[in-house]
């Protein structure tokens, strides 16, 4: 094989291991946004903010000495339990106020947990500890680190766990049912407020998690740090059909191997570009997103 | 005092940007929230070309002329957004626009000519008060003719309900399309006369987070109302200002506040102070009755 | 019938797997008094979208004075000479009664952005053209009392009347009204099919309409087109209509295959 097509080949599947990693952790948040979307029609701006918390309370937790497998849990839950709380004083209210003023809600929510974070935790990047050791494993040009594998593992696994509680369990049918029709739904008897709250509750958990493992990856926090994770997921959510859960995998998927692509084959100062392009050109020639149909208004 | 002065002429370039972002989300109901993209479009163009140009006129003409060009280069780039994305509604609209206007960022911080992300540096320092607030009362008049004839009733419309605007025989994307031009115009006005003001601009100064200042000054005064945008941009430019005299905690923690104001707003009045309604001086002292029939 | 101000030419409109509408036609002339019933959901309402320009046909053409105006969008339809109203009002709620008729008759402004910035002489008289105008109208519907009022401030009947008052302020050719008695009481009813045989009479144009109201389609319509399921299965005048079996099974949805029940022109 001619030379340059072997490296070409070895960069090649390095930018793919890259941005597959890069698009689980979008995966992961997208999945929230396109929960919250699916049930309440809200675009939850805060929700990068969930990630930002989860990882932060895998820092604190870490370096007060907690192993992984315990402070992967208690991000989730304590990213869970956050979103819970804000969706009851915040978004309930103002459910039923309309869209925009919801959305400009979520809006100053998302500002608030940043500035928020950067007056208490302060604004500079905190070294994330290391609490599994780095091993590289290396196949002819090809690295892959075991951070990288635990990254698709937890997000494998958790993506199952998703499958099997929204199509396999009871709970996972009310909130179906809440997100098709939430009138018919509250007049089955389901408490859709219930649902609701549950339902944040397990997209800001995937959210925490996400932030964990990105600690883990880039080995740096800061509070700012869920606000382009946190827009791009949403690109993702919209990429793959917002509203849909098969969807935001695919688009978060996508959407990290196209950034990573073009940040090493071309240049990386347009890396965020990317994201605002992609978005752009689905809304404007398949705004369903690729696993969506697309609905006429009625009239 | 000269301080004061400062914040005066910077209040007078937030009405302008509240003002004509009042147009696009406001009146016309489209909600945008890529003005600050806009606004980056003018105040680079306008800096370019008083500084690379450099034509050898009075300043005051080079100002109105660096106007002129921001407000075609920003109302050019809205026309270009504007087409495409005014086919989509609601929410889907403010994510394509905040798109654009974080693209329009990234490749001004690309951009070498202009400083790329070390920023432009010396302005020429051109503008003044006066030359703002004349802007100010530009648009203002501008808009409120606007909404007294049958464009502006058309723009108002589609607010309103697009459906049946399209079936009363408007073409609702041209009216669409115009509010946006007009508003994105304004803005570009706006970039040049702080670009003129501050002397040195930089990508980082145009971003998102502005275009949700901006919008927040809308929301504060009451989308739709003109008299609100204005109270609204005084307010929140002074606000920062007002917190620093309750000492540096306060003012550093000013941007939670805001944040906490704007979800308070929303929970407690999601139309704004002003709600769509105008403060007008006839109404007020009692004879409004008179000009509202002859209107 | 001279040749026809409307005609649809066996229209088809599918969703997806759905036939909401299937090959359906109808010609209305110049003066027409015409009524398409149907039980819910029959797709009427998809039939006036497809006619508006809401909807694009998937199959089949409408014309309208002999030009075809598919794929049009409705602004210039309304434009050429179709104004509709809604079955679920669709008034610019927050507008005044007058501002609600203004708009009607933009398109016929005829001064441009920059006079109406400027607010030229030109703006001037053409505001007050396009105000007495709609004065007028207003005061044909009982209504000019009320030109300061916002929409949403007056009483349903009222509500609907401004509607087709607006409708007719775009200068139509042909009018659709789509359920204009819908949550009407009886007395209400009885004044609106006053109304719309008025309104053909004055404005000399064609009226076709909609209506779940048997009473009010067979008093006032001079023909009527009946729908089920998409399709066209009966047409006629209000008498023959009543009795046709086709369309009492539709109606009752009896299952009873009696082919040679009684006879039309019975009555």
């Amino acid at each position: 094989m001619d030379e340059n097509l072997t490296f070409f080949f070895y960069d090649l599947v390095t930018y793919l291991l890259n941005g597959l990693t890069q698009g689980s952790i979008y995966a992961l948040i997208a999945l929230g946004y396109t929960m919250v979307y699916g049930i309440i029609k809200l675009i939850n701006f805060a929700h990068g903010e969930f990630y930002m918390i989860g990882a932060f309370i895998g820092y604190f937790s870490i370096t007060s000495g907690m192993p992984f497998l315990i402070a992967l849990p208690l991000a989730m839950f304590g990213a869970g339990i956050i979103a819970v709380i804000v969706e009851k004083i915040v978004y309930r209210p103002i459910r039923h106020a309309g869209r925009i003023p919801a959305l400009i809600t979520a809006l100053g929510t998302s500002l608030f947990f940043q500035y928020f974070g950067q007056q208490t935790i302060g604004a500079d990047p905190k070294a994330f500890p290391q609490a599994i050791a780095v091993k590289t494993y290396q196949f002819g040009e090809i690295y892959i680190s075991n951070i990288q594998l635990i990254i698709f593992g937890s997000t494998f696994l958790l993506m199952v766990f998703l499958w099997w509680l929204v199509g396999h369990t009871k709970i996972g049918k009310a909130m179906r049912a809440t997100s098709f029709d939430k009138n018919a739904a509250e007049l089955m008897g389901i408490n859709t407020d219930r649902i609701i709250s549950f339902t944040f509750f397990v997209g800001s958990a995937f959210a925490g998690a996400a932030g964990v493992l990105v600690g883990l990856y880039y080995n740096t926090v800061e509070p700012m740090m869920g606000l382009i994770p946190g827009l791009k997921a949403f690109v993702a959510a919209v990429l793959g059909g917002i509203g849909i859960i098969p969807g935001a995998v695919l688009g978060g998927l996508v959407l990290g191997v196209a950034e990573n692509l073009v940040v090493g084959f071309w240049v990386s100062t347009y890396r965020d570009a990317i994201a605002f392009g992609i978005l752009i050109i689905i809304l404007l020639f398949k705004p369903a997103g690729l696993l969506g149909v697309n609905r006429k208004e009625k009239v | 005092m000269d301080y004061f002065i400062y914040l005066a002429q910077l209040s007078g370039i937030f009405i302008i940007l509240a003002v004509s972002l009042n147009l696009i989300n406001g009146i016309c109901g489209q909600f945008s929230l890529g003005h600050a993209g806009f606004w980056a479009v003018g105040a680079y163009t306008g800096a370019a070309f008083t500084v690379f140009l450099d034509l050898p006129v009075p300043g005051f003409v080079n100002l109105f002329l660096s106007c002129g060009v921001s407000f075609i280069a920003a109302a050019l780039a809205g026309l270009l957004i504007g087409v495409p994305c005014l086919r989509l509604r609601g929410d889907y609209l403010a994510i394509a626009t905040l798109g654009f206007g974080e693209i329009i960022r990234i490749v001004i911080m690309n951009m070498d000519s202009v400083g790329g992300p070390r920023g432009f540096t010396d302005i020429p320092k051109l503008a003044n008060i006066g030359w703002v607030y004349l802007w100010v009362v530009i648009i203002i008049v501008f808009v409120s003719n606007l909404l007294r004839g049958s464009h502006g009733r058309a723009i108002i419309s589609i607010r309103e309900d697009e459906i049946a605007a399209e079936s009363m025989g408007i073409y609702t994307f041209k009216y669409k399309t115009l509010a946006f031009v007009i508003g994105a115009g304004f803005a570009g006005v706006a970039g040049t006369l702080y670009a003129h003001t501050q002397e040195f601009i930089s990508p980082m100064g145009f971003t998102f987070m502005w275009s949700v200042i901006i919008l927040l000054m809308i929301i504060l005064g009451g989308l739709g109302s003109i008299t609100g945008s204005v109270v609204g941009a005084i307010i929140l430019t002074l606000l920062p200002e007002f917190l620093r005299f309750f000492g540096q905690t306060v003012s550093e923690w000013r941007m939670v506040i805001y944040s906490l104001l704007l979800i308070s707003l929303m929970l407690a009045r999601p139309g704004g102070i002003f709600g769509k309604h105008e403060f007008n001086v006839l109404k007020f002292l009692g004879i409004g009755k008179k000009e509202e029939a002859n209107s | 019938m001279s040749s026809p101000i409307l005609k649809i030419d066996s229209i088809t409109m599918r969703f997806g797997g759905l036939v909401a509408v299937n090959r359906f036609s109808m010609e209305l002339g110049s003066k027409d008094l015409v009524g398409v019933i149907g039980p819910n959901g029959a797709g009427k309402t998809t039939i006036f979208n497809m006619v508006t320009g809401h909807y694009e046909p998937t199959e089949g053409t409408v014309y309208l004075s002999g030009k075809n105006i598919n794929g049009l969008r409705p602004a210039f339809i309304t434009q050429s000479g179709i104004a509709r109203t809604f079955q679920n009002i669709r008034l610019f709620k927050d507008l005044t009664v007058l501002d609600n008729i203004r708009l009607a008759a933009h398109y016929t402004v005829e001064y441009g952005l920059l006079a109406n910035i400027f607010r030229t002489k030109k703006y001037h008289a053409e505001e007050k053209r396009v105000h007495d105008e709609a004065m007028e109208l207003l005061k044909i519907f009982g209504l000019e009392d009320k030109k300061y009022h916002l929409a949403k401030n007056l009483p349903y009947g009222q509500q609907r009347r401004l509607e087709i008052a607006r409708a007719l302020a775009t200068k139509p050719k042909v009018l659709l009204l789509d359920e204009p008695a819908a949550g009407m009481n009886p007395k209400e009813t009885k004044d609106l099919t006053e109304l719309i045989r008025w309104v053909r009479d004055k404005f000399q144009i064609a009226v076709l309409l909609i209506e779940h109201d048997m009473k009010l389609v067979m008093e006032v319509c001079e023909r009527i087109y009946v729908v089920d399921h998409g399709e066209l299965i009966a047409q006629g005048a209000p008498k023959d209509i009543q009795s046709n079996p086709k369309v009492i099974e539709a109606y009752l949805g009896t299952s009873e295959t009696e082919e040679t029940g009684p006879t039309p022109g019975e009555a």
